[in-house]
């Protein structure tokens, strides 16, 4: 069975969207681990400097798109994968793709320096210049002066935005978060992800944003997809117009509400088949 | 989040002090309260006096035992952290070392003593093996747990940066496993004294173990008690060093 994405788009833009290479293109792309279909036939097209965002039920299958998408395990047979114009298996991206897991995985006996310079040390580059580069990035992170630090000495928001920095300084132009604020308190949420589009404005990389709050994913993209519940597929794609840079009164905008709205609908219908009356 | 009750700590330390000095206090009263005979109990005085004049003996045979221990205990601890590596890298390998090497740890390690010296003769390298034969199950079991705790999210974080297996293990592996496989050295320590000095009242050339041995022979218990506190100074010793290195690098904990 193939789920068709209903999309918004107008004719002039899909027309566009054609034209232009896209950085990531996934056709059919399916996952089964033994008798469980995780993922049935997705499709999705990432455009070079768009921030996409992802949303589904609990179990749908999101982080094993991701962990496709970064190369970790390889999809069915029959997936298509394209990554900056090339058709590539799942392990070509291994190194090629940044990549953020949901906890932030700070090694605890490294200072919050070392832990950003991580991947740079592994692709071999030189730790001294690589360090220089790190302290140069701190205050963007918000964590000027704290260098030295290890992370047992840092809060919740603090390690997450040491782990930003980390995915940040592994110059990829995919980078593929998985709920990075999950973890968060609102307040601490919202205050960060201000601060991801700024930094993101600043640094320009394609974006993939893993999230299960619609607010988020909403407020933080430039287009939302919702899934299915499992096996997971794209189900509806909602292009968001809502001029950048965006502001903490957006979220009570008439265009921002209604759209929630549609989204809310969406994942609604398909939680309900996880978790309604008629689930098997 | 140190749970161990073993784990070091200076009040730890300055209460073992004052007990240590309350006990040989109440022993030197009972002792020359009660007026024992040296073969029961002897003064902690006498034992201390004798420390000092059979030094240069005494001194010797801490350093031949001390020396035992401390090549079978690294022998020892390199066997076990090195099987564990293998247990972790081919897990296949699980199955077949980790039943033997409890079959081998059932039994008290002073059981084989007769065996290795059989085959090691009675010197030094039959203390040596039965060291690093205790001492390389308490690392083996110690440092699996370590390299079990390596976080399977962490090292795909590492493997999407693009990281060799080589870089896997160094940057992440062996710095995960090393709270464990130190809380293992430590507690191994003393261990490795008491099996080299059992060892070596079975049959040795040298070391406290032969001195408590001879010293019975001839019906010297002060002798016996100047070794039994020397040995325990040595193990004491062994400890705090290990202790110490251990709070210095996992300094996260």
């Amino acid at each position: 069975m193939m789920t068709r994405p209903q999309t918004d788009f107008t004719a002039a833009e899909a027309a566009m969207t054609d034209t232009a290479e896209p950085i990531l293109d996934l056709r059919t792309l399916s996952k089964t681990f033994g008798e469980v279909k995780a993922l049935n036939g997705v499709d999705l097209k990432v455009q070079p400097g768009e921030f996409v965002t992802v949303v589904g039920p609990s179990g749908c299958g999101k982080s094993t798109l991701f962990n496709i998408v970064s190369g970790l395990e390889e999809p069915d047979s029959g997936s298509v994968l394209r990554f900056e114009g090339r058709s590539v298996m799942a392990r070509d991206l291994l190194g090629k793709v940044s990549f953020m897991p949901q906890r932030d995985l700070l090694l605890a006996w490294r200072n919050v320096i070392d832990n950003a310079i991580l991947p740079l040390e592994i692709e071999g580059a030189n730790r001294a210049e690589a360090r220089r580069e790190a302290e140069r990035m701190l205050p963007e992170f918000g964590l000027a002066g704290f260098a030295k630090q290890y992370p047992h000495e840092l809060s919740g928001g603090m390690r997450q935005r040491v782990a930003l920095m980390r995915t940040f300084m592994f110059k990829r132009d995919l980078m593929l978060l998985d709920e990075p604020f999950g973890a968060l308190d609102a307040l601490t949420r919202a205050m960060m992800q201000r601060w991801l589009l700024d930094v993101w404005s600043e640094h320009r990389r394609t974006v993939l944003f893993i999230t299960h709050d619609v607010d988020e994913a909403i407020f933080l993209g430039d287009r939302v997809l919702v899934m299915t519940a499992r096996p997971g597929a794209i189900k509806l794609e909602r292009k968001v117009d809502l001029p950048r840079p965006r502001g903490a009164d957006l979220v009570t905008s008439p265009e921002f509400i209604a759209l929630k709205r549609d989204l809310l609908d969406a994942i609604e219908e398909e939680s309900m088949k996880t978790f309604g009356p008629n689930a098997h | 989040m140190s749970t161990d009750p073993m784990a070091p700590s200076r009040h730890a330390l300055a209460r073992g002090i004052f007990g240590g000095v309350a006990l040989f206090l109440v022993w030197e009263l009972v002792a020359r309260g009660f007026d024992l005979p040296s073969y029961i109990l002897p003064a902690v005085s006498e034992i201390v006096a004798r420390i000092w004049t059979a030094r240069a003996a005494l001194g010797n045979a801490a350093a031949y035992t001390l020396g035992e221990s401390v090549a079978g205990y690294l022998l020892g601890g390199a066997i076990g952290v090195g099987l564990a590596l293998c247990v972790t890298l081919v897990p296949p390998l699980r199955k077949v070392i980790v039943p033997a090497a409890t079959a081998v740890n059932s039994v008290p390690v002073v059981a084989f003593s007769p065996l290795i010296l059989l085959w090691f003769g009675m010197g030094m390298t039959s203390k040596i093996v039965m060291v690093a034969v205790a001492v390389s199950f308490t690392m083996f079991v110690s440092a699996l747990a370590g390299f079990d705790r390596v976080d399977e999210r962490s090292v795909n974080l590492m493997r999407s940066f693009g990281a060799s297996r080589a870089a896997i293990l160094w940057k992440l592996r062996l710095p995960t496993a090393l709270p464990l496989v130190l809380s293992g050295m430590r507690l191994s320590t003393v261990r490795s004294l008491i099996v080299a000095i059992v060892t070596e009242m079975l049959g040795a050339y040298g070391g406290l173990g032969w001195v408590i041995y001879q010293a019975v022979v001839v019906i010297d218990f002060v002798q016996v008690w100047a070794a039994i506190f020397i040995a325990s100074l040595a193990s004491l010793a062994f400890f705090g060093l290990v202790s110490w290195m251990e709070r210095r690098l996992v300094f996260w904990r």
